[in-house]
């Protein structure tokens, strides 16, 4: 069939780009191996590469610039056009349209590593030859995910050009493709609207900066290792090592951002895989990072080194595999789902692991004999230990992160326990504690041999102001757990420490202080974890007196609280009401002021918070919370439960009308509900007061008791069933207070079942919401802390860098 | 005994120790069955909601308590007391991982995850004019 208005050149442009970035990649990678021979072909060779590499850069961007335009222009013949975008989504979101899929993100990546390779061609001199090889491979391998060809019916990548909608295995039989007209008809999948945030325009490329970032130690390593230069290449693969240390640590961070923002959970961590995935890497770099560093000062730890340099970037490609093959599953938010490719992934995971392996093996005479040990006193040696601790740290992580990968190897069924939070936390705290105690002292070692007794003086002005910052703050929040003190302490050490180092050492010279200044920003984002994390105070606890405990005492699962529209209610030092709900596009917002009661007793309005409801008809309710920022805390909310039903009753009724009744049959202990109690039906009575009821002396009445209880008291309500003159007569019984009327229809002496009916007010249907609220005390002080370890870590590479020239 | 053997010998226990405590601290996938044989202890049971069943959430009574009726994988259906709120969109969930323990012929959850058809996956093309009702 013709079809009518279908771009499809587009299509095949961009597919010659992908095809042109594999092709180019492969041939830069092959001719920059020619080139690191000592032959006379050599130069010639890293001409062909050099221009190879610029013409898989310029096919990369090419492929960049193809896809935007088919999203921009709402191309959704195109399947990747069509699952990610639709005509109503703003165009601000058009960037994150762009890597919510696979290959989006896997060509972001590619990105970066075009930009760093280009960097490297200008700087790496010597090195260039034997780096470029294998970023160049690294890059061949990651444009093989878009070629989405067959190769003995195994497809190799997805291609975001060649997959139409129509040709779709999924969707090639609807209907719809029928009409050769149906480009005009149709819309958009439309973006995930979790992703539909600013987070997620600047998070991903940040932190695809920082993966990317990771394959220039691992590069410089493997070329170390290829070329028997095992010291030389610490020094041109150091800056770019704390780099990657700046880039992904915040590229992390802000993934918290997004989630404190945008997601329900209730926090910025929540140890979830993909956020562990990130994570784990970034400490291994970090313990590369240092371990660099230690080397160019004083040559040692050099195998450890090697090895933390291949882990880290292995660990990112494990990352990547763990994320994109579907194996979380149901573990995890924000997996993708599998396109089909883990197989090739794994290939790659595994051939940049063996490569690493088998050239640290090949070379292991020849790493040098340590014949002197580290002095315990010595810089070197906590240097070391610090390392190690981050690596064993980030083993746990990931260790218990690949859970999902077990279960599938060994065939078990283990499941992620229910406090999987606590668990890495109370893990995690112990290094935590001793990483932070290094930072602190740190510096104040000496390489070689530290005179003690000066360095105890030295330490002893940081040790003593920490411990009162401490006290001070064990005070004020009412910290009770120990440990959380020592790591409370520890971390006020290591940024009192740093801060001690750059005033009376480096004299206040700012730019020798970058260390430093990246030391004080971890102590504090350390800090603002642990207090924000530990005394996260839940506040919307049921104030009511009444519910039914009863059911759950293992649960005291009490963190919601029920706002009916126009109550106050009481909420940590706050009363709230619950004004209404307003639609604006797809988002229901839930309008909740917020008060305090001032010393006249008078009420005072301090700020009112929206959280929404998100509602997309095809992907589902997802609820996005709102939060107040204050300098010392945070008030966040978000609404667990609303009925979004009725919508479109804008006004509460005010009148007295009882609604229609509904008709329960009932035995004794049987518990029914009303919108507003639980009712329980406990006993009949036949002997009882007639007197209040008028009844004849021939009528037979039986007298039924419910207890009645609402969140505040109990009630009874007793309906009478009375037989007068052979005829049913009820008399009805109403509790007042609820709006709630009792008729008594029934008896079934077999059973003893009785029949009622139940009506309500109508003004008993009040809009309501169910709503989750808690204080994040000093969260402030992580920010503030990512933000001065970046500025730091920038600092002392630029300075790094200006010394090298 | 030079101190990187004792930093080694320190390594590899904790490792061990992160395996084991790893280990240890898991649930587990199991249905109802097991689960009602081995009461107390905590499962990850997987299922379906059963629809035809009366599902009660009553927030205005307690906020934190939503009782459904769910199918395990294996057929067998329990009770749940799920001490929570009601999830949103519950009743497009596809599929449904309790975490929680038998109690009596009730099983009593303390979390709830749900896959839902829409979040990632779900839509397929159609013409916009059946889509904007």
């Amino acid at each position: 069939m013709e079809y009518i208005g279908e771009h499809l050149l587009i299509g095949k442009i961009g597919n010659i780009f992908v095809i042109l970035s594999f092709v180019f990649a492969l041939l830069a990678s092959i001719s920059y191996f020619f080139a690191t021979k000592d032959t006379e072909d050599a130069l010639s060779w890293k001409r062909i590469a050099r221009a190879s590499f610029r013409i898989h850069g310029f096919a990369v961007i090419g492929i960049i610039v193809t896809l935007f335009i088919m999203l921009m222009n709402h191309y959704f013949e195109y399947e990747y056009v069509w699952h990610h975008s639709n005509k109503a989504m703003p165009m601000r979101y058009i960037l994150s349209c762009f890597w919510e899929g696979q290959e989006g993100s896997f060509l972001l990546w590619t990105f970066w590593h075009v930009i760093i390779g280009l960097l490297l061609q200008r700087t790496a001199k010597s090195w260039e030859a034997s780096v470029m090889a294998t970023i160049s491979l690294v890059q061949a391998f990651l444009a093989s995910m878009l070629l989405g060809i067959f190769i003995f019916e195994h497809r190799i990548g997805s291609n975001p050009f060649t997959v139409l909608l129509r040709e779709h295995p999924e969707y090639s039989k609807i209907p719809l493709f029928s009409n050769p007209n149906y480009i005009d008809t149709i819309d958009g999948r439309g973006l995930n609207p979790l992703l539909q945030n600013y987070w997620m325009t600047i998070h991903p490329p940040t932190l695809f900066l920082g993966f990317a970032l990771t394959v220039v130690p691992f590069a410089y390593a493997i070329a170390g290792l290829w070329k028997k230069q095992l010291n030389e290449w610490v020094k041109p693969a150091l800056p770019w090592a704390f780099f990657g240390v700046c880039v992904l640590g915040v590229g992390v961070l802000m993934g918290g951002a997004w989630a404190y923002e945008a997601l329900s959970f209730g926090g910025f961590w929540a140890w979830d895989p993909v956020e562990n995935a990130s994570l784990a890497p970034w400490l291994t770099l970090v313990g590369t990072a240092h371990l660099l560093l230690l080397n160019k000062q004083k040559g040692q730890s050099l195998f450890t080194a090697f090895f933390l340099a291949i882990l880290t970037f292995v660990l990112i490609l494990y990352s990547t595999f763990l994320t994109r093959s579907g194996i979380l599953g149901e573990s995890s938010v924000h997996a993708f789902t599998d396109l089909g490719m883990s197989g090739q992934l794994l290939i790659y995971l595994l051939f940049f692991l063996f490569l690493g392996v088998f050239l640290l093996i090949k070379n292991w005479k020849n790493f040098p004999k340590q014949t002197e040990e580290e002095g315990i006193w010595s810089r070197e040696f906590w240097m070391f230990v610090g390392a190690i601790v981050l690596l064993v740290s980030s083993f746990q992580i990931m260790f218990y992160t690949s859970m999902p990968v077990w279960n599938k190897l060994f065939d078990l069924h283990r499941a992620p326990a229910k406090d999987v939070i606590s668990f890495y936390n109370n893990w995690q705290l112990p290094f935590a504690f001793i990483t932070t105690l290094l930072i602190g002292v740190g510096q104040f070692f000496k390489y070689k041999n530290t005179d003690i007794k000066a360095f105890v003086k030295k330490m002893a002005l940081s040790f003593i102001i920490s411990f009162v910052l401490t006290m001070l703050m064990v005070y004020i929040l009412n910290f009770s757990n120990n440990y959380y003190t020592l790591l409370l302490f520890s971390s006020f050490f290591a940024a009192v420490a740093n801060a001690d180092y750059m005033i009376r050492v480096m004299k206040g010279n700012v730019k020798k202080s970058g260390a430093s200044i990246a030391h004080i920003g971890f102590g504090l984002v350390l800090l603002g974890a642990l207090i924000a994390t530990s005394k996260k105070d839940i506040i919307s606890q049921n104030t009511s007196g009444k519910s039914i405990e009863s059911l759950g005492k293992d649960f005291s699962n009490n963190d919601n609280i029920l706002l009916t529209q126009g109550d106050t209610l009481t909420m940590g030092k706050y009363l709230v009401t619950y004004l209404g709900k307003r639609e604006e596009g797809i988002n229901i917002y839930f309008d909740v002021d917020y008060f305090t009661k001032g010393k006249d007793g008078k009420l005072q309005k301090e700020f009112s918070l929206a959280p929404l409801v998100q509602t997309n008809p095809r992907m589902g309710n997802i609820a996005e919370p709102d939060t107040r920022h204050f300098l010392t805390f945070d008030v966040y909310t978000h609404v667990t439960y609303a009925d979004l039903e009725n919508l479109k009753v804008k006004k509460e009724s005010t009148t007295d009308e009882y609604a229609a009744a509904k008709n329960y049959t009932l035995k004794r202990g049987d518990t029914i509900f009303s919108s507003n109690a639980i009712i329980i039906f406990d006993s009949l009575s036949t002997k009882f007061d007639k007197t209040p009821y008028h009844l004849d002396e021939k009528d037979i009445a039986v007298k039924a008791h419910f207890s009645v209880l609402d969140v505040i008291k109990k009630y009874d309500a007793t309906p009478l069933y009375v037989i007068h003159n052979n005829t049913i007569q009820p008399l009805a019984y109403t509790v007042k207070e609820l709006g709630l009327q009792f008729m008594f229809w029934q008896i079934n002496p077999a059973d003893g079942k009785i029949q009622i009916s139940l009506q309500e007010k109508k003004s008993n249907t009040r809009d309501f919401i169910v709503m989750q609220a808690m204080i994040f005390p000093y969260i402030n002080i992580l920010w503030i802390g990512c933000i001065i370890m970046a500025i730091g870590t920038l600092i002392a590479i630029l300075e790094r860098v200006k010394k090298a020239k | 005994m030079k101190k990187i053997h004792i930093i080694g010998i320190v390594i590899i226990a904790i490792a061990i120790g992160a395996i084991f405590t790893t280990l240890n601290n898991t649930s587990t996938y199991a249905s109802f069955t097991e689960a009602t044989n081995e009461p107390g202890s905590e499962f990850h049971v997987v299922g379906k909601l059963n629809k035809e069943k009366e599902s009660v959430y009553e927030p205005k009574v307690d906020a934190n308590l939503f009782t459904f009726y769910m199918i395990d994988n294996k057929g067998v259906e329990s009770k749940v007391i799920l001490h929570k709120n009601k999830p949103q969109d519950f009743e497009r969930s596809e599929q449904i991982v309790l975490i929680g323990k038998m109690n009596g012929n009730q099983f009593e959850a303390s979390d709830i995850l749900m896959k839902c058809p829409s979040k990632y996956n779900d839509g397929k093309p159609q013409e916009t004019a059946t889509n904007s009702k």
